[in-house]
């Protein structure tokens, strides 16, 4: 039998740069290095001890091909195991944890970063549509979480304006975290009215960011050597619905139903409700409400209800990605939140959190999603 | 730990310009082979990796979205890793350690390129720092000659070594029904061939093609279960080095050595010329092979050309080298690292047709990428150990 990853593999570090919409004094070197150097302070360990470093980021974004090798150095993935997942980081730090689990390594360093500051997000975005017939009518993330918010809305009779409190609820959670760079105050009134793509308006889009995140993973072993609190990984998993925007629901977000499934059965968990924090990444407030149905947090329509005020205070502690999309790496920086919040390192954790949830999408519409589950002894 | 076998491969027919299929059909030509080869159906497939190369080759930005519904793995886990020219040896390896960790049994590793729908050297000098380097780089020759050009005064790698390797390749691309180059040459030819960018000439450099392969793996138990010729993988490992530090020759690539020596390790392999049966490595020009050989230690440091001339790297040799052809039959550069590990199985197993080695029980699998400093390096066996 192989080996289980539940529970043998354990977030040992974790640190971020602060997320804002342009850091334009410092380049990608620079913002990933000081999230390496920091995610290793206070574990003992050095990038010596480093076995392998998986990273994530988009040769797109970053107009350079093979991206990675110009980073390698401030990765400390020098002379190490190395590869590059073009996913987000969360697929990555999925890597890095079945790396361990297999006995094949003992600590992992996982990067992920984006600096969509120095490119054009949109292109990004459009370059993922398939070239014959979805490119050519125009498809972009703004068309197909419009189209998918349009389905979901009128399927569940939901109107358009409880959209506000998702943007409300995430902008103020935003707004008390230190490592994002967001205010209320910049929610001006064009920021509500101007229309994106009906019947979504700017606030309900995910805002891209630059910034970089590194996750330190290490084995049961080293984990215990280190001390502390470790924050285990209980549960892992992964899926992805088809490319093509006609095949799909629209309205519900089955791949992410799909991959929670997958982490719950490795965890052990009965649901959503086991865990006290859930982190969770979208394009779109629409987008939102439908990973957390397809988690299983609220029956199909009924998620704005968890928007209510006071109702969730474990759901998105950090704001999530809607205040500080960082496109490549917004799903590693949930795990960050997460491993933060659940070991004491975090400034907005709520009290008493044991369990909780990261997740990740990717893709148009949310093709593609994964999930890792995390819990404190 | 766990041991993991590869039970089915399979291959396009590559070409230079494959106008009959999109990139998402390319890759399902390979998968739908690899799948009759293991007699299993997508069913079976608990995950999916997808190597392919830098995404801005094919211009289509992370293609693997695309390439789900034509391979039917709607609700699989699939994720794509790319690492250069070497990205289908880092897919078999993230397949490896999926199944190793336990969250998947039967993992399919898809990799491919389709170089006739990019721009290929323009994407390659994108790789290049946009402040210190890009204005001055022109693709991936000119530091590839540059490198060889210090090799041939300190390690004695000529012109007419790096030549019979041309000709070695390219004959026995004739014997192999995927490769897509079929033509001798001559070691005069070759070094009569219009410089690219001395001493790479034309013949020294292989084809740009369009090309898949995939490659499913099982663990132990399962694998036997699937196929009487499992190919077990006895080692596998892809290293880096960071930068192009002025104080590094390259005389000797450094992640090769830390790769080779770490998967030597696994595989139990003290003396590579004698105990492996076959080699297949990855040639992006002639006088890379050449730096193999040392790196790999089929020979000592600066005998590279003693041992191409020898003969011993010959279908007929000691220690034959790329059987296949290697990339100059064809060079899917995505694709062709993985096509390299399933080469090497195809030969371990007995099923390399008309270049098959008799009696090849160990193989050895080289492949790389980025600016020459992605090194990966597998070892293929008929046995488990």
């Amino acid at each position: 039998m192989v080996a289980a990853t539940s529970r043998n593999v354990a977030v040992v570090g974790s640190a971020q740069t602060q997320l804002k919409s342009a850091w334009s004094d410092r380049q990608h070197v620079d913002l990933i290095s000081e999230a390496v150097a920091r995610a290793l302070l206070g574990t003992g360990l050095r990038i010596e001890d480093v076995d392998f470093v998986i990273d994530s980021g988009s040769d797109f974004l970053d107009g350079r091909s093979i991206s990675n090798c110009g980073f390698l150095g401030a990765m400390g993935a020098h002379h190490k195991e190395e590869s590059r997942v073009e996913e987000d980081g969360l697929w990555s730090a999925l890597y890095g944890a079945t790396k361990i689990a297999s006995g094949s390594a003992s600590v992992g360093l996982i990067v992920a970063y984006s600096k969509s500051s120095e490119s054009d997000p949109d292109n990004y975005w459009t370059s993922l549509a398939e070239p014959f017939t979805q490119r050519p009518v125009g498809l972009d993330q703004n068309s197909v979480a419009g189209l998918f918010a349009q389905r979901y809305l009128t399927r569940f009779g939901v109107p358009a304006s409880a959209l506000r409190a998702v943007t409300q609820k995430a902008w103020a959670a935003a707004d008390g975290n230190t490592f994002v760079d967001a205010t209320l105050e910049m929610l001006e009134d064009e920021y509500w009215s101007q229309e994106i793509a009906s019947p979504l308006r700017r606030s309900d889009m995910a805002r891209p960011v630059d910034g970089a995140v590194a996750v330190l993973l290490a084995s049961k072993d080293v984990a215990r050597q280190i001390g502390g609190s470790p924050v285990w990984v209980t549960g892992m998993g992964s899926a992805i619905d088809q490319h093509f925007i006609a095949a799909r629901d629209g309205a519900t977000l089955p791949a992410a139903a799909a991959a929670a499934a997958a982490a719950y059965r490795m965890a052990g968990a009965s649901g959503a409700s086991d865990f006290d924090i859930v982190e969770v990444s979208a394009g779109s407030t629409a987008g939102e409400l439908m990973v957390l149905e397809a988690l299983g947090l609220a029956e199909p329509g009924k998620a704005i209800e968890l928007y209510a005020d006071g109702a969730s205070p474990g759901l998105n502690p950090s704001g999530g990605a809607l205040p500080a999309d960082v496109v490549m790496a917004s799903g590693l920086v949930r795990l960050h939140e997460v491993a933060a919040q659940l070991g004491g390192r975090s400034d907005h954790a709520p009290q008493g959190a044991r369990r909780g949830l990261a997740h990740a999408s990717g893709g148009l519409g949310m093709q593609n999603h994964c999930v890792i589950t995390l819990e404190t002894s | 730990m766990t041991n993991i076998a590869i039970v089915g491969t399979g291959q396009t027919a590559h070409s230079r310009r494959r106008l009959d299929v999109s990139q998402a059909g390319l890759a399902r030509e390979a998968v739908v082979e690899a799948l009759a080869d293991a007699g299993l159906t997508m069913a079976d497939i608990d995950s999916v990796v997808v190597a392919s190369g830098p995404a801005m080759f094919g211009a289509v930005n992370q293609p693997e979205k695309w390439l789900v519904d034509a391979l039917g793995a709607r609700f699989k886990p699939v994720v794509r890793v790319t690492s250069g020219g070497g990205t289908g040896l880092a897919g078999a390896l993230a397949a490896m350690n999926q199944i190793k960790g336990g969250v998947a049994k039967r993992v399919l590793v898809v990799a491919y390129d389709k170089l006739s729908e990019g721009a290929l050297q323009a994407s390659i000098s994108t790789l290049y720092d946009p402040f210190w380097g890009r204005e001055f780089a022109v693709g991936i020759m000119g530091f590839s000659a540059a490198y060889w050009r210090a090799r041939m005064d300190r390690l004695g790698h000529t012109e007419e070594a790096a030549a019979m390797v041309a000709v070695k390749n390219r004959h026995n691309s004739m014997l192999n029904p995927k490769a897509h180059v079929k033509k001798e040459v001559t070691v005069e030819e070759v070094l009569a061939s219009k410089p690219l960018c001395w001493p790479i000439k034309v013949l020294d450099v292989p084809p740009i093609s369009d090309g898949a392969c995939a490659v499913i793996l099982a663990a132990e138990g399962d694998a036997e279960a699937i196929t009487t010729t499992p190919a077990w993988i006895r080692g596998m490992a892809y290293y880096s080095e960071a930068d192009n530090a002025a104080h590094r020759s390259m005389l000797q690539s450094e992640p090769l050595k830390i790769a080779a020596a770490k998967v030597y390790r696994a595989a139990g392999v003290t003396n590579p010329r004698r105990q492996f049966d076959v080699a297949e490595v990855q040639e992006p020009y002639t006088c890379f092979e050449l730096s193999y050989y040392e790196g790999l230690g089929l020979c000592p440091e600066g005998g590279a050309a003693d041992l191409i001339a020898s003969g011993a790297t010959q279908m007929t040799g000691d220690i034959p080298v790329n059987p296949s052809g290697g990339c100059m039959g064809a060079n899917p550069i995505g694709a062709t690292a993985l096509i390299r590990l399933a080469e090497a199985a195809m030969q371990v197993t007995g099923k390399a047709g008309a270049y098959q080695i008799p009696g090849a029980e160990l193989g050895l699998v080289q492949a790389g990428g980025g600016w020459a400093n992605l090194r990966g390096v597998a070892v293929v066996g008929s046995t488990k150990d």
